[in-house]
């Protein structure tokens, strides 16, 4: 029999908190689909997604109601289509690209991730095909998400793919002006990116994957700041003794050990349906624009006045740390990301605290240096140089190559808008107002181009 | 050997197990399996007992009682032959939990266990928490068992529909999800 507390606790996760599966992500390999024709390749890819993915949504629907935890959103992740589709060129590339957008459709998927290319050591023709496309591609399909790995901790950073993803992400915003740029909300520029990820706009499925794999990502940051705010008004520890944040560290680690738990559950149970393997569960704080589901509001609720006031990258990095002890404990099968993310427009409480200019674009640089993800949604003023973008992008993957972790860009530089104004994306990328970029001129730094190589593993300082 | 079923039910206090236990024991009957349950000082205690052949229920029920008395006890107490067989064995069914909550009224939990009564549903266990945040609230918890051939979203439709009329919000669950979330598995 349960016991009353485990069953009022778990309630009041699903209830009261938000806790949901945030998505089942469908990773399916495509170098099996290769050829030299491109129509044929099409055909191929589509037959093979369809074969995998038309039972996915309803199995997805049908779990979920069973254990009546929602699976929010069913994506699909695919081999980079830099390399599956490296034969054809730009125009090619795009054509690709609508025909995955019809086969998510058709899916009833609400993603598909793996239009990326993985170019930290250099590019290929497929890589340059592909980044060349990007506006057009992204600009011209509703569902597809796009990253680039532009650095590793192993091959360094590639300055020449990061000066053109500069001058990308601007015309992305240009062929989505209509809409605010918004192509650039489904385009990321990674460092070290994960080859599991379930969660877009980073999804796909890497090399050393199997042929076709359920991932699962989960999230809860409502879960977490409502178990923190219940110890808090306690008052005291186990042990009666007043707070300190090792309280509030234990209580993060279990609740994230309990969120894992729900994605493991669910995700084995929708793999073994499917009749495919079980990849991974990441769980990440991935908040939304709905008040109490929110990773800006859980550092209210640890003291601080706001995100973005002094302590912040203190409290990220303990977040960020017990949902990975917490996680790693739940399961043998964690991957992914595994963190939490800050992505600004995602969230209520960060965006709020950008808009009233206590979070900076510096701020928010620092804090990716403990997350797990990096300068995520943020909108910048339309007419940012190519030059300064590629220049946040190279601090970024900078962080990430020397402290061998994941780190990665997504701004949105909104065509027409300057700083302070205000831009809604809807739905789940929320609303913005533009933040200003660092100012000065890297044009020069970031013409040299060419690679910084990678770091010295021993010396550490 | 014959088996008896013997409840017991009456105000708790210290010594009471031992009491009924020692009298059952006095009685012949060897004890095959115990469940004792306390609610709001209540104390409710059943246990399926093996008796050598030749004695009756009224001669058992009789030793009982005159020990209970003698003992000072106010307990009520039932003696019954057990039933042979468990509701639900070697039919397929799958654990769940049902979560009702809203302001109390009458005839919500019959109201409820009437779906399941419709369903060939069985409840396993049945909990009251009344007053826990406003003490006008009321959350009942039915853990059920579900028989493969019913269809869980109709149940959980006819539920939600119930439970309306009587304006509870009802959740059905599979229970591994409580036990994943809460525990865990030895090894």
């Amino acid at each position: 029999m349960l016991s009353d507390r485990e069953v009022t606790n778990t309630l009041n996760m699903l209830r009261n908190e938000h806790l949901d599966v945030r998505t089942v992500t469908l990773g399916v390999s495509l170098f099996d689909c290769v050829s030299h024709d491109l129509e044929l390749f099409i055909a191929n890819v589509q037959a093979k997604i369809a074969r995998y993915a038309s039972h996915l949504v309803p199995i997805c629907n049908e779990i979920g109601a069973k254990y009546g935890i929602p699976v929010v959103n069913k994506r699909i992740s695919v081999s980079p289509i830099a390399v599956v589709a490296a034969p054809f060129g730009p125009e090619g590339m795009v054509k690709v690209c609508k025909a995955l957008d019809w086969a998510a459709k058709e899916a009833k998927v609400d993603f598909l991730g793996g239009y990326s290319a993985l170019v930290e050591k250099g590019l290929a023709n497929g890589d340059r095909a592909l980044l060349e496309s990007l506006p057009d591609a992204l600009s011209q399909t509703e569902r597809i998400c796009s990253s680039i790995n532009v650095a590793s901790s192993r091959a360094g950073i590639n300055m020449d793919a990061i000066a053109l993803m500069g001058q990308q992400i601007l015309g992305c915003a240009k062929a989505s002006a209509d809409k605010d740029g918004i192509a650039c909300a489904k385009l990321v520029v990674f460092a070290n990116i994960p080859q599991d990820v379930p969660f877009m706009a980073g999804a796909y499925l890497g090399v050393g994957e199997p042929d076709v794999v359920i991932n699962v990502g989960v999230s809860g940051p409502g879960v977490v700041r409502k178990a923190i705010d219940r110890l808090l008004q306690r008052g005291t520890n186990d042990k009666g003794e007043p707070l300190s944040l090792l309280d509030m560290a234990e209580v993060i680690k279990r609740t994230a050990y309990k969120v894992t738990r729900v994605g493991e559950i669910i995700g084995t149970e929708v793999a073994q349906r499917l009749g495919l393997p079980f990849g991974v569960a990441d769980l990440s704080l991935a908040p939304t624009p709905a008040v109490g589901d929110s990773v800006g509001e859980i550092f209210q609720s640890l003291g601080l006045s706001s995100i973005g006031a002094p302590g912040s990258t203190a409290v990220l990095a303990m977040l960020n740390d017990a949902v990975k002890k917490g996680g790693a404990f739940a399961s043998s099968s964690v991957g992914g990301l595994s963190g939490a993310f800050i992505p600004v427009s995602e969230d209520s409480s960060i965006e709020d605290a950008a808009a009233r200019g206590l979070l900076s674009m510096e701020k928010l640089e620092a804090m990716t240096s403990v997350c797990s993800v990096g300068l995520d949604m943020i909108a910048i003023p339309g007419d940012t140089p190519a030059s300064s973008i590629a220049g946040i992008i190279a601090d970024e993957m900078a962080i990430g190559m020397i402290n061998h972790k994941t780190t990665a860009v997504r701004l949105i530089p909104v065509p027409g808008k300057k700083a302070g104004d205000v831009v809604s994306f809807g739905g789940l990328l929320g609303k913005a107002t533009i933040m200003p970029v660092p100012q000065g001129d890297a044009s020069r730094f970031i013409a040299l181009g060419g690679r910084v190589p990678a770091p010295i593993n021993s010396l550490k300082n | 050997m014959q088996k008896f079923t013997v409840s017991f039910l009456g105000r708790d206090c210290p010594g009471v197990v031992s009491t009924v236990s020692g009298l059952l024991n006095e009685c012949g009957c060897n004890i095959l399996a115990a469940t004792q349950s306390l609610l709001l000082g209540e104390f409710a205690g059943i246990f399926i007992t093996a008796v050598e052949e030749g004695l009756s229920r009224e001669a058992l029920q009789d030793s009982l009682e005159r020990g209970l008395k003698k003992a000072s006890l106010d307990l009520s107490l039932i003696v019954r032959p057990t039933c042979e067989g468990i509701w639900g064995e070697g039919e397929a069914c799958a654990p769940f939990v049902v979560s009702a909550d809203g302001i109390d009224g009458k005839g919500q939990i019959a109201g409820i266990s009437r779906v399941f009564s419709r369903h060939g549903v069985n409840i396993e266990s049945l909990r009251a928490f009344l007053g826990e945040e406003d003490e006008k609230r009321a959350l009942f918890v039915f853990e059920i068992m579900v028989p493969a051939s019913v269809d869980i979203g109709r149940l959980r439709r006819e539920l939600a529909c119930e439970g309306q009329t009587h304006g509870l919000r009802v959740s059905v669950q599979h229970r591994d999800i409580f036990e994943a979330v809460n525990r865990i598995e030895s090894i």
